[in-house]
Formats: C-alpha cells, sequence, structure tokens
C-alpha cells in the first residue's frame, strides 16, 4: 500500500471515530510548526534577556533561532511561496505572528551590524540601529505571544480554546530565553552572573509548573472532549512526550538542580545541563499539548442528541471519552 | 438574501447520496469531503436506533475559520457563502482548526483514488483542476446556484430531505420549515450563526 493510500485509510479511520484527533499541525509536515513555535519563542525570550544583560552574543543566537524558526515556519505550509500575502490579513494571529518575525529579523539586522561589524556604514547609536532596535522589540513581543493566541483562537479544538495556554505559552517563551542563555553562557565559560539567571530560571519554571496544571485542572472538569484531550495526554497518545519531555525532563531536572543550587554556586555544567532540560522542556510543552488536541464533536451536539433521541423513545447517550 | 439550507432528518435516510453527488460534482481528491452523513446508533437492545447526520460546511454568519486566515483566502460573499480563494491559500490549515463543525479539508498532494495506476479518464477531467496544497471546502455549489441551480447535494437527495433557499426571505421554503418544524443549528453555544438548518425528525 503506498504513502498515500495509507494516509487516506488514515482519515476515513479518523472520520468514523467517534472523536477526531488533529493531526494537521503534529504530524508529518505539521511537525515543522511546532518546531517553529518552539524556535520563536526560544528567540523572542533569548533576545528579551540578552538585552536586560547587555549580552551580545545572545542577541546573535537569538537572531540566527529566528531565522530558523521563520525557515521552518515556510517549510510547514502548503504552499510557502506565498508567504508574503500574509501581510494582509488583520484578524489572524497567524499574520501577527508573520508580521513580528518579519520586524524582528528585519530590525535585528539592522541593530546587529554595527555591533558586530566594525566597518558597518552606520553606528550603533544612530538612527538607522535605534530603528532596528525597536523594530526588532516591537517584533519580539509579538513572537512572544502570538503562539498562545494562534492556538486559543482554533475553536475547533476544543482543549487549545483556553485563555490559559496564551499566558503557558509566554512563560515558556521566557522560561526559553533564559535556559537558551544559560546554554550560551555555560559552554562560552561566560560568567554572566548565573546566579541571577539560574533564579530567574527556577522562578520561571515552578511558574509553569504551576500554570500547567492548572490549564489540566481546568480542562479535565470541562466539556467531555477537553476531558478526553487530558486523558491523551496522560495515558494516550501524547502521555510519553508529556511526561517524558515536559514533566521529567522540562520541569523536574531544572527544578531539582535550581533547588540544590540554592545553598551552593552551581558549576558550569550544571547551569548548562538546566539550561538544555529547560529548552527540551519548552518543545515537548507544545508538542503534547499539540498531539493531545482533539476536534469538536458533532454528534455530541446536545440539540442533536437530545432531539434526534428523544423521537427515538431513547435516552440520549453521553459522549464517552 | 443569505443562502441557507435546512436539512430533514425525518426524511434522511443515510444513503450517501449527498456525499457521492457532492465527489461527482466537484470531483473532489481522496481525503476530501465537502458533504458527508455521519451515522451513530443510540439506545440499548431492544430499544435502538440508527440516527444519521448529514453535514456540510455550515456557512456561518460570524465564520471562526475567515478570521484565522492569515491571507484572507477565506471569505465570506455577500449572499453569507463562506469560500476559499485557492489562489490566496497558503495551506497553514489554521483555519482547518478553527472551524468548530471539522468541515475543512487539506489537499496535500495530488492523489488519486486508483493509486500506482494513474488518474483515470473522470478524474484527470474532473479533480486535476484542483491545487495541491491547499484547504478545500464545501461553496454551496456556487456555480450551479449562480446558474439558478440547486447544489448538487440538494438536487440530488432522493428522500428530498434537503432544502435550499434565502434565510432573509420569511417566505422562502427554507425559513418556513425552519419556523413551522423548529429547525436548530449545531453547537449554538458557540455563536457562530451557521446557515444550515436540522429539522428534527
Amino acid at each position: 500500500m503506498s504513502v498515500t493510500s495509507g494516509r487516506y485509510e488514515q482519515l476515513i479511520q479518523d472520520l468514523r471515530a467517534e472523536v477526531r484527533p488533529q493531526r494537521e499541525w503534529i504530524e508529518r509536515q505539521g511537525l515543522l510548526l511546532i518546531v517553529g513555535h518552539f524556535l520563536s519563542g526560544v528567540a523572542a525570550g533569548t533576545w528579551l534577556f540578552s538585552l536586560v544583560f547587555h549580552f551580545p552574543a545572545g542577541l546573535a543566537v537569538a537572531y540566527a533561532i529566528a531565522a530558523l524558526s521563520a525557515a521552518a515556519h515556510l517549510g510547514f505550509l502548503g504552499r510557502p511561496a506565498r508567504f508574503w500575502k500574509m501581510w494582509h490579513a488583520r484578524s489572524s494571529w497567524i499574520a501577527r505572528g508573520f508580521v513580528g518575525l518579519t520586524l524582528f529579523l528585519g530590525g535585528g539586522v539592522l541593530y546587529l551590524i554595527p555591533i558586530f561589524l566594525s566597518a558597518s556604514p552606520w553606528q550603533s547609536g544612530s538612527l538607522i540601529a535605534q530603528a532596528g532596535y525597536f523594530l526588532a522589540l516591537a517584533g519580539m513581543i509579538l513572537l512572544l505571544f502570538y503562539k498562545g493566541f494562534v492556538y486559543s483562537s482554533s475553536k475547533g479544538v476544543p482543549f487549545w480554546t483556553s485563555p490559559i495556554l496564551p499566558a503557558l505559552y509566554l512563560a515558556y517563551a521566557l522560561r526559553g530565553g533564559v535556559a537558551a542563555l544559560l546554554v550560551i553562557c555555560s559552554f562560552n565559560g561566560i560568567n554572566l552572573d548565573s546566579s541571577a539567571l539560574g533564579l530567574l530560571e527556577l522562578w520561571i519554571g515552578i511558574s509553569a509548573a504551576v500554570m500547567i496544571l492548572f490549564y489540566l485542572g481546568v480542562m479535565s472538569g470541562s466539556s467531555p472532549i477537553e476531558q478526553y484531550s487530558v486523558r491523551e495526554l496522560l495515558r494516550g497518545r501524547a502521555a510519553v512526550s508529556f511526561y517524558v519531555g515536559t514533566l521529567l525532563v522540562g520541569l523536574g531536572v531544572p527544578i531539582g538542580i535550581g533547588l540544590t543550587g540554592l545553598g551552593a554556586p552551581l558549576s558550569l555544567g550544571a547551569v548548562a545541563l538546566v539550561g538544555l532540560a529547560s529548552v527540551i522542556g519548552d518543545f515537548f510543552v507544545k508538542y503534547s499539548i499539540a498531539k493531545a488536541g482533539i476536534y469538536r464533536s458533532l454528534t455530541s451536539s446536545p440539540h442533536w442528541r437530545d432531539k434526534s433521541a428523544a423521537v427515538a423513545g431513547v435516552p440520549p447517550l453521553s459522549v464517552k471519552p | 438574501m443569505r443562502w441557507g439550507m435546512a436539512i430533514d432528518l425525518k426524511r434522511c435516510i443515510g444513503c450517501y447520496g449527498c456525499q457521492l453527488s457532492c465527489k461527482a460534482e466537484h470531483g473532489t481528491p481522496p481525503g476530501v469531503f465537502f458533504a458527508r452523513v455521519l451515522k451513530q446508533e443510540e439506545g440499548r437492545y431492544p430499544t435502538v436506533r440508527q440516527l444519521f447526520l448529514p453535514v456540510l460546511c455550515f456557512h456561518c454568519d460570524d465564520p471562526p475559520c475567515v478570521d484565522v486566515c492569515p491571507t484572507e483566502a477565506s471569505f465570506k460573499w455577500p449572499d453569507g457563502v463562506v469560500d476559499i480563494d485557492a489562489e490566496k491559500c497558503v495551506g497553514c490549515r489554521a483555519c482547518m482548526m478553527a472551524c468548530p463543525y471539522t468541515q475543512r479539508y487539506y489537499h496535500d498532494e495530488e492523489q488519486f483514488y486508483f493509486p500506482g495506476n494513474g488518474p483515470t479518464p473522470y478524474e484527470r477531467a474532473r479533480s486535476q483542476r484542483h491545487e495541491a496544497g491547499v484547504v478545500m471546502k464545501c461553496n454551496f455549489c456556487r456555480d450551479r446556484v449562480r446558474a439558478g441551480k440547486q447544489p448538487a447535494c440538494v438536487a440530488n437527495c432522493p428522500a428530498i430531505a434537503r432544502y435550499f433557499g434565502d434565510l432573509d426571505d420569511p417566505t422562502s421554503e427554507v425559513s418556513r420549515l425552519i419556523k413551522d418544524r423548529g429547525g436548530y443549528t449545531l453547537h449554538p453555544e458557540l455563536g457562530t450563526g451557521p446557515a444550515v438548518y436540522y429539522l428534527p425528525p
């Protein structure tokens, strides 16, 4: 059987099922979107904290990560050559993300060139560099926020339509930025106030853990489809990535090392491990939440079930997760 | 003027005539269904019944798919029909995630019903006009309606379970049926204002 017919059989199987998992934003090409979302968050977070800590190398790395994110986004699109048409839309968070990425990449290069190139035609304090600084800053803010809103505006997947999700993704983007800085510093042996960064990392990590628990708590008390998604996350298709990637590596390792480091300063290796684990966790939280997405069920619509079953003379059944 | 449809669940016999006539009309590729019939069994023996739910794009008054489209490829005609401009679609599939009725399909690559044998003459004539890498959906058979015909699923329903007309005209058959029979929409709690109503059995 060819790949094409395999996909077709999968779709037919999904359509026949009572609940249908979303596969477009997680499988095959869809994985590139998750990678793109992850990288854009890390890039924006790294840029922000590199500005805070006056760390030019971090700015350059953030820019490179954003460029990779743009490539991943393009790789995901079915018609990547038409990406420029995304300038038109105003109400779409994907379009806002595209605008953010464009501003960031455009402004970032204007700001970075005089920092790293001594023969630059314009200087660091010049108007062009300042314009680049503000453009990149605006792009960074959009990149920090857009992903969560892309998911929360997806009405077809009830598990994502939560106002907690934008806050969670923002926290993870900030955390990814701190983590990337920790990795860059430790690999280069740079002493960039690692105790402050470590504390920041610990604080954001604990906040993210609380937010995930809160999110799952709210979702498990919602409609049957959301409950089904929570089950997918805890016991189903997304369980391995959630437990291993998000909880153990992404939260357990950094928080554990961070807490042990409160008493004594951490070695560069431990700092690097905290950073790497946090970055891996950042990816897997997005991966797990996307994988647990289930489309809204039409046959669970209360009107149809109640009215049809009432005439049939049988009690309506609830959707069984 | 707002085009809409009423589907009489008392008349629907779950024959898939709408699904097949839609496929024939549009030549949709494998994995793309503008119209479908969902079937479900309710109850416990001996009181059981099979329920049918024919579905298609609901052409919402406030379509979430249009709001999330980054290129404005998804749009609403003045007559209320929600459509896709394939030339503008970038294939991001955000509309698929936004549609609360899951009535959009991604045509990821050119494929045929008999893999390895290439397109049949029918597929060559009807299916190959569809672009790959874009999202597809029902448009209430726009070309047919503009030519004064009924949508294919309405014209070919052997049980005459589908009615198509102007929802804004209170004297139209579809409006009267919805009013007289207590027509309802799916997931009204979402506030999308679907233009496809169901008449209870």
